[in-house]
């Protein structure tokens, strides 16, 4: 069952009310800014125990088992734990920017589903510079972790904070060059555009299979945007005991946490759209096609975590600029040739 | 070499007095004398008939009437082996170093410093290594050491 | 000049006795620029329990616990050496199935030690998985051990004379049961790292210690034989009945931190073929020579050495004649590799500091006793 019509079933119930067109606007803009955002936090607290699941059941043990069924209540328990931690600010912190760097974390990663097509017609505001406005916001982040390494006052955290500014400055490059790709291809910046270029042809007209180079590049961008292994050098808990966030306690830590797990959900969710055909699938509804590409897209992300080790932070600014970003320019050169001359 | 061979090889080759304390172990056992002591180290490393390159222990000894430094090389070459010590009274308690010829012993005579009171001659670094820095209840391997009965820990 | 408008100053980061990765309590001050370190100070004697001057009150037989606790991630090593430098003062007969059993033991006991060497050396560099799986397979050594003297971590089973108790009958077959599975599992472990790019850029030609260096630090064991040096106690001075087994030595000649790593996997099997072999020819008898409650050596000094996981561990022990040791000296090779560690890592950045921290498999009481 789509979802399209319950929402335009719930915006005439407003218009019947009768309040008038700003109104009705803000209204029904305030209640989808408040369902994406519910739906987020259960995508957010889902992911979370699943992590730990695909973690133990890789490491040939359980994981979470006691709270609820196999450990699902586990995510809201550490939530409440977390809840009521003492928040601790240090004495000789820059307070201001202490306090702003989880918001503004948080604010950036829910700020990018503003654009993101979960189903047909299911998408809050088709902007047509979609996803050029994701890149744009999912660059926020190195904002608040170099506030977090900053206003932290602890040479850790400043270390934290360098190394993680310098590695997402490096790989949003590649990630463009990639995402630019299919840009040229679809011919529109607009998700949805790009989501209905990709029908047909029962699943193969998906431009992973035009363009296998750009979404390698891709994943490997994505991980280190997303600030997972084998990219994870800003919060590398062996060598930095836990990078930008180690003076973060309670409710501020829960942000950053979530955060990174909205993130990679994020990252997830545009592989799922510009490569892997977005809501397109026979039979099922949309939004159930949306929801399972991503969630493969995210096993695919944790189980990278789980298998690799890390790299150190120079090789990883050498891979960036030194192997990434020419196979990037050599995508695009090797799209231009076939979208011209192949008319795709 | 045998060990018959290798002590007879040392006493041969070395100018300097040497004793030998006989008993049924696998190496020779040699007493040096304190002052001949930076010069032996060099022979022996040197020597190419010997190689004794690896320093593997040093370790300070109270017997009750004179302090003792006992060193430990062996040759990975020749597969020798050679414990040698020196003596040093009491009352002039010094030695001198050879953390030029092996950096490792470095750690090894600081540790016999602050174990034993025991002054190394030329070494840089004589701090506190294994016990607390604020320990001030002498120097504990010594044989006539007393330990304190009732401890007070610091103040915070 | 920008040098002389930019003054920058070096940081000088703690990384303190807490930390998830220095194994146990060990502090290093780093003097930083940047990522890359200048000056390393380690400060060493959080651990220091005294052990050498406590067991001038011991007699020979309640030494042997301690000893326990000077090494105790290869808690049967340090007894081993323990009781053969006693032993090398009197003129004590070991049984063979003594002198076999204590192989044994020790075999796999270096087992252990280099799985948890492996695992660990893999958790600090972020592979969070394989720090599991060896640890699976050390819980069935564990087990074993556990079967025999009751213990998991600190054994009290080698002793003077002999090895404390006969192994009880189910030993065997669970031996031989985890040594069949060993092999495979090994191979495992390689499959996830051996040839892992991330694994070798972290790895190849970082931390090379240089035969010099290997001289002027006294480096021993698997460190050492990666590095050319092929010096192994078991063959230069062989001690106990190691000349009967057929066991290859490997040596390789990187100098650097994966092939430490290589080492280690390459002695677990070489271990394994050992056990396998003593399990075979193990005779009957008695498991311990008369040697009385107050056993008294001769007098005499004695410096005896064994092949340990992490190196040479040697026992230099110093006997008057009576009941309790005069002057016990413990050498752990953790000592000297701690002191190499600041030669080693001038000009290497702080993730490469972790790296060779871990492959030289550094554990903090041998250092500290």
């Amino acid at each position: 069952m789509e979802l399209a019509p319950v929402f335009a079933w719930f915006y005439g119930l407003l218009e019947s009310l009768g309040l008038g067109d700003t109104l009705n606007e803000i209204i029904s803009e305030a209640i989808l800014a408040l369902v994406v955002f519910g739906f987020l936090s259960l995508v957010a607290l889902f992911l979370v125990w699943w992590e730990r699941k695909i973690s133990a059941h890789v490491q040939q043990r359980f994981g979470p088992m006691m709270t609820g069924w196999h450990g699902v209540i586990q995510t809201i328990a550490d939530a409440v734990k977390l809840l009521q931690k003492e928040d601790i600010t240090p004495s000789l912190a820059d307070r201001g920017v202490f306090f702003w760097a989880p918001v503004i974390c948080f604010v950036a990663a829910f700020a990018a589903y503003v654009v993101m097509p979960f189903g047909k017609d299911l998408i809050v505001a088709d902007l047509n510079v979609g996803i050029l406005y994701i890149i744009a916001i999912t660059t926020f982040t190195v904002i608040s972790l170099l506030m977090a390494g900053w206003g932290s006052n602890n040479k850790y955290a400043l270390l934290g904070g360098m190394r993680s500014a310098a590695q997402v400055v490096s790989y949003e490059v590649p990630l463009a060059l990639s995402v630019l790709g299919v840009v040229m291809v679809s011919g529109s910046m607009s998700m949805n555009e790009i989501v209905k270029s990709q029908a047909g042809w029962a699943g193969f007209h998906w431009n992973i299979f035009f363009q296998p180079l750009g979404f390698v590049i891709y994943i490997i961008a994505a991980t280190a945007e997303a600030n997972r292994v084998p990219f994870d050098i800003p919060e590398a808990e062996q060598e930095l005991v836990a990078g930008f966030n180690i003076e973060y306690s309670g409710m501020k830590f829960a942000m950053f946490f979530l955060a990174e797990f909205v993130n990679m959900f994020t990252v997830s969710a545009i592989a799922a759209t510009i490569f892997l055909g977005g809501w397109n699938g026979p039979f099922l509804p949309s939004w159930i096609w949306f929801l399972g590409k991503t969630l493969a897209m995210v096993f695919l992300l944790m189980l990278f975590r789980w298998t690799y080790p890390r790299l150190r932070v120079d090789q990883l600014m050498e891979f960036a600029w030194k192997i990434l970003l020419p196979l990037a320019f050599v995508n695009i050169i090797y799209i231009g040739i076939f979208a011209k001359w192949l008319g795709w | 070499m045998t060990k018959q061979e290798l002590t007879s090889y040392i006493q041969e080759k070395f100018s300097g007095e040497i004793q030998v304390i006989e008993n049924d172990q696998k190496e020779p056992y040699l007493i040096i004398q304190p002052k001949d002591l930076h010069r032996f180290c060099r022979f022996i490393y040197d020597d190419t008939r010997l190689l004794l390159t690896f320093l593997m222990n040093m370790s300070g000894v109270d017997t009750k009437e004179r302090f003792e430094v006992v060193y430990n090389v062996c040759s990975y070459r020749y597969k020798l082996r050679l414990y040698f010590k020196i003596l040093i009274p009491y009352d002039k308690a010094e030695f001198d170093t050879i953390r030029d010829i092996w950096p490792v012993a470095d750690w090894f005579e600081r540790e016999i410093w602050e174990l034993f009171g025991v002054n190394v001659n030329g070494h840089p670094n004589l701090k506190r290594f294994l016990l607390p820095d604020d320990w001030d209840q002498g120097y504990p391997m010594r044989k006539d050491w007393q330990g304190r009965d009732v401890i007070t820990l610091p103040e915070r | 000049m920008a040098e002389d408008y930019l003054k920058t100053e070096e940081m000088v980061v703690n990384m303190g006795p807490n930390h998830p990765s220095t194994h146990g309590v060990a502090r290093l001050i780093l003097h930083l620029d940047g990522e890359v370190i200048h000056e390393i100070e380690p400060v060493i004697g959080y651990l220091h329990r005294a052990i050498e001057k406590v067991v001038e009150n011991r007699t020979y037989a309640q030494c042997i616990p301690m000893m326990d606790r000077f090494e105790y991630v290869t808690a049967m090593m340090a007894d081993w050496s323990f009781a053969l430098a006693a032993e090398r003062l009197s003129d004590i007969e070991i049984p063979e199935r003594a002198e076999y059993l204590r192989v044994i033991m020790g075999e796999l006991n270096r087992m252990a030690s280099h799985l948890l060497c492996v695992g660990v050396t893999a958790l600090d560099l972020g592979a969070l998985t394989p720090f599991l799986y060896t640890f699976r397979e050390r819980e069935d050594i564990l087990d074993l051990f556990e079967m025999t003297c009751g213990q998991r971590l600190t054994y009290n089973y080698i002793w003077v004379g002999g090895v404390a108790k006969d192994i009880p009958p189910e030993f065997t077959p669970k031996c031989r049961e985890f040594l069949d599975k060993i092999d495979a599992k090994v191979d495992d472990y390689e499959r996830v790292l051996t040839k892992n790019p991330i694994w070798l850029a972290r790895n190849k030609d970082v931390g090379m210690i240089p035969e010099k260096m290997v001289y002027d630090y006294g480096v021993t064991g698997p460190s050492a034989r990666a590095s050319g040096i092929n010096f192994d106690v078991r063959r230069n001075d062989p001690y106990s009945i190691y000349d009967r087994f057929d066991f290859k030595v490997p040596v390789y000649h990187g100098c650097d931190c994966y092939d430490r790593y290589m080492m280690r996997i390459q002695e677990i099997r070489q271990s394994a073929r050992i056990v396998r072999q003593a399990l075979e020819n193990l005779p009957e008898g008695p498991v311990r020579a008369k040697v009385s409650r107050t056993f008294k050596p001769k007098e005499g000094e004695v410096y005896s050495r064994i092949e340990s996981a992490r190196g040479e561990m040697g026992v230099h022990l110093i006997s008057d004649g009576s009941p309790k040791p005069f002057r016990v000296r413990l050498r752990g090779s953790s000592y000297s590799h701690l002191c190499a560690i600041p030669e080693i890592c001038r000009g290497l950045k702080i993730a490469d500091l972790v790296a060779i921290f871990a492959s030289l498999d550094i554990i903090l009481p041998e250092i500290d006793r």
